[in-house]
């Protein structure tokens, strides 16, 4: 999407003037001089200045920009129009591009760009100014919000450090969108580079003038921020100029602690301590980074839990779930600050000035009812103080799968001494089931970490997990086929035998369970759901005494409680109790008969079933 | 500065009634410009360098305090003025620096004076200094009627040999305040850089004062003359006079200060001298 604009509308006069002033400062091959850089200031003044190409930005409108010679600041030939278009336009959603030229010019000898500017209504430009030039925009400087008006008037984006700008390409380069929904039209003219020699440079800063302290490892990377430009504009009111950082000029005082590069990224690669620095044009930069570095990093021990069986919040190891933030910077209580890192690619949280700090995931929350741990790695750099503690909370958001709502329920576990260590990696692997309060943990929500005597920790891997214990409440598997020969069986409920006919699955005991038969892998299988009790009605007395066992297949989640009973006529019942939940998949038991004396074996009328939970049961024989 | 009220000068007036005299000076910044203004020699009598340690308070046997707002110091002006050495000290380089510094929604500052220390009639009175800047910033070095006590202002007469507004960083101004020609009807004139503005690098402020006239100089460039039959009322100027460095913060003459104005601000003194 470029469209770009010649010379066309040069008055002839002007172009001479223009064209002399260029041929007089490029090159010419006869001339011995070194090879430079035109040093023409001009931009646009009534047109495209020599070699001024125009491009619009992508997504923007492709024509907003034309060459107004209607409207033009003090009667000149032409003005740079800009059309922004309403909200929804079809054919962009904002006006933008950039003015460059394809060989640089040197600008050094100026201090600001000005140019004239008005607006059919009062405005605020989203961003204007110089050094995009569709490369890689090394020095580029600009004003956020700059408000314009319906009366011309002359505006100023100071040079952060012209010394810089041996060959610059980008000239000017606007971008703006509609204002409260509404496209309008600014107008902008006599663009140019000067020297104005009415600014007072503020002392730059980075970090935003903060001296920030960091420990650091070998591999971890710093981004210097906060880089802030400010000029002392000709009507006494400083103005911030957002710059790129090949402005600055980067110092690390120990390179064998910390390397920092021209884009102000700071690699820590060995012990010590190292303080990194700045200046602008010679000027010293407020503000400083101190990287103490311990040396070689430890990383937390690598996760061994199969992907398949994690949910994971935090870790490289695991592709991890949606997080809102790993810190939410609650206010007004919390002092925890981040300072994550990441070292040859392991990331790591760091929280600083740690008292409590909130982890999010609730778009969506996650159903952790699968999973059986809750897994932590914590690393506490400093030495650990008496009566330290670290507590691990989790939030569920209840069924509304949002916070409040008055179905959110939560609990915290608390970890000491000598399960809290310093200096070293603490693996906690937390039973979920030890969160005693939570009312299930279906809409997991939060992780809040908090903390007494630990001003600094780092957290990995932070993720839920199944050791195997938590079993799907369907199963996923048929129940083993059993391989007793037939001779040897009278079954009662088993697509492997030939079962005694007559029984009554579910006799009206006045139960409350819900009796159903559900193939499970294509297998018949019978389920009690919501069991209290249930009951089986064989068709007459049953002769089992020559058998030695009752076999019985069976699968719960959920339940906590489940008796299987004989009931011979009287009745004389006994029953035997089955271990639930099947922590392992289907559980297949068999139980000596001899164990449900006195029930009379030869005339065995009913089984019987009571606890709690979804039962799956299969297989229900008496063997030899 | 003006002792008790002022509300604009008049440079319309100035240009009217002055412009034959010094029409090269109001625009005087082109440094091609060349001036000849008749030599003398004077003799120093009376000067201070600056120099003592860093944090030090001004030579106590040449400066005294104003201290605190005084309603306003007549002109609503908002700074409470300290011996503080935040607000007054040496910086150890030979300078004395005043800083006017925001502290939430009040500011101190300091201004101090010769009065009762040294005072002059006629001679040349300068200081080499950077100014502060920002909106509602208003800097002075600039004398009183040392009988202000017992005719009071503006009979005392008051010659502001430097004046700034904070929100014109690039010009100063030099003023006389008499009986009938006071505060918005002083006798004042004005010196604008064209291409820098007056915290960027030191200027020397003067005047030459004698018998019948007060010249004012930036930079040994004259840019007004007063003369006896500029003044519509009384010539008071026959007495001795009293020097004041100063940073105003808010008030009539600068306006206030806004929420873009940049704090603290500093006035960089390299010296004062006096000459006979």
């Amino acid at each position: 999407m470029k469209s770009n604009f010649k010379t066309l509308l040069a008055a002839p006069l002007l172009l001479c003037i223009i064209a002399l002033a260029v041929f007089g400062c490029e090159n010419d091959p006869d001339d011995f001089e070194p090879a430079s850089y035109s040093k023409n200031p001009e931009v646009f003044i009534d047109t495209f200045s020599s070699g001024l190409i125009y491009s619009s930005y992508g997504g923007a409108v492709a024509d907003a920009f034309q060459v107004d010679t209607d409207v033009t600041y003090n009667n000149s030939a032409a003005s740079m129009r800009f059309d922004v278009p309403n909200v929804n336009d079809p054919s962009g959603s904002y006006a933008g591009g950039s003015f460059y030229t394809s060989v640089g010019r040197d600008l050094t000898k100026y201090d600001a760009l000005t140019f004239w500017a008005k607006s059919s209504v009062a405005a605020t430009i989203d961003v204007v100014g110089f050094g995009n030039d569709f490369g890689d925009n090394k020095y580029q400087a600009s004003i956020t919000g700059l408000q314009i008006s319906t009366a011309w008037r002359k505006y100023i984006i100071p040079i952060p450090d012209a010394a810089k700008l041996t060959a610059e390409k980008g000239m000017f380069f606007i971008s703006e969108g509609p204002e409260n929904g509404n496209g309008y039209t600014f107008w902008v003219d006599e663009v140019k580079f000067e020297k104005l020699g009415t600014i007072t440079p503020q002392q730059p800063q980075i970090f935003n003038g903060q001296d920030v302290v960091q420990t650091s490892y070998a591999g971890v990377t710093t981004t210097i921020d906060g880089l802030v430009c400010a000029f002392n504009m000709p009507n006494g009111i400083n103005q911030i100029v957002n710059v790129t950082p090949a402005y600055f000029t980067f110092t690390s005082s120990n390179q064998s602690v910390a390397t920092v590069n021209e884009q102000g990224i700071v690699t820590t690669v060995g012990a010590g301590t190292a303080v990194i620095t700045a200046t602008v044009g010679g000027v010293d930069v407020l503000g400083s980074l101190t990287i103490n570095s311990a040396g070689t990093y430890v990383h937390a021990p690598t996760p061994t839990q199969n992907p398949s069986n994690v949910i994971s919040i935090f870790s490289d190891a695991y592709q991890n779930v949606p997080v809102n933030y790993y810190n939410g910077f609650w206010e007004p209580y919390q002092t925890t600050q981040s300072a994550d890192f990441a070292v040859n690619g392991d990331n790591v949280l760091n929280y600083t000035n740690f008292n409590f700090v909130g982890i999010e995931f609730s778009s969506p929350t996650v159903d952790a009812t699968g999973m059986s741990h809750m897994h932590l790695d914590l690393y506490i750099p400093n030495a650990l103080p008496p009566g330290s503690n670290f507590k691990v909370g989790l939030v569920d958001f209840g069924a509304d799968g949002a916070f409040g709502g008055g179905n959110d329920t939560n609990f915290t576990l608390t970890f000491t001494a000598p399960t809290l260590i310093s200096q070293n990696w603490v693996s906690l692997n937390i039973p979920l089931a030890n969160f005693t309060g939570l009312a299930n943990r279906a809409h997991l929500g939060q992780i809040i970490l908090e903390g007494a005597n630990i001003t600094n920790f780092y957290a990995d891997n932070i993720y839920f997990y199944n050791d195997g214990s938590v079993i799907p409440p369907v199963p996923t598997a048929a129940a083993p086929t059993p391989s007793y020969p037939a001779s040897d069986v009278i079954s009662i409920f088993s697509d492997a035998y030939t079962n005694v006919a007559g029984s009554n699955l579910n006799p009206n005991w006045g139960q409350l369970t819900v009796v159903s038969q559900v193939p499970i892998a294509g297998n018949n299988t019978l389920k009690y759901a919501g069991l209290n009790y249930q009951g089986l009605q064989l068709a007459s007395g049953l002769d089992v005494s020559s058998k030695n066992f009752l076999h019985l297949d069976y699968y719960s989640a959920n339940s906590s409680a489940l008796n299987v009973y004989l009931i011979s006529t009287g009745p004389v019942e006994k029953l035997q109790s089955l271990t639930v939940p099947t922590t392992s998949g289907w559980n297949s038991i068999d139980i000596p008969l001899s164990s449900f004396a006195p029930v009379n074996l030869t005339d065995v009328i009913q089984l019987k079933f009571d606890g709690n939970g979804d039962i799956y049961l299969d297989n229900i024989l008496f063997r030899n | 500065m003006r002792y008790f009220s002022k509300n604009s000068i008049s440079n319309r007036r100035l240009a009217v009634c002055l412009l034959a005299v010094i029409s090269v000076s109001v625009s005087g910044c082109n440094e091609d410009d060349k001036q000849s203004v008749s030599g003398r020699n004077w003799d120093l009598v009376w000067s201070d360098e600056f120099d003592g340690a860093a944090g030090e308070l001004p030579d106590a046997s040449k400066w005294g305090f104003d201290l605190g707002n005084n309603g306003g110091w007549g002109n609503q002006e908002l700074e409470n003025y300290t011996n503080d050495p935040e607000n007054v000290s040496l910086d150890g380089n030979g300078n004395l620096v005043i800083t006017a510094i925001k502290a939430g929604n009040s500011y101190t500052s300091a201004r101090i004076k010769t009065q009762t220390l040294f005072s002059q009639k006629y001679g040349r009175f300068e200081a080499r200094l950077k100014t502060p800047y920002g909106p509602g910033i208003w800097p002075a070095f600039w004398m009183l009627g040392a009988n202000v006590g017992e005719v009071g202002w503006p009979q005392c007469g008051e010659i502001d040999i430097m004046e700034l507004k904070g929100q014109q960083p690039n010009i100063i101004h030099g003023t006389v305040h008499g009986p009938g020609y006071s505060a918005g009807g002083a006798i004042s004139s004005s010196y604008a850089l064209q291409n820098s503005r007056f915290d960027l690098e030191y200027h020397v402020f003067a005047v030459e004062w004698s018998e019948n006239k007060i010249d004012f100089f930036c930079d040994d460039f004259l840019y007004k003359r007063i003369t006896k039959s500029d003044v519509p009322g009384q010539w008071v100027y026959d007495h001795d006079f009293y020097m004041i460095l100063n940073i105003a913060v808010g008030g009539n003459y600068a306006g206030f200060p806004t929420s873009q104005t940049p704090f603290p601000q500093k006035m960089i003194v390299d010296y004062v001298k006096v000459y006979q």
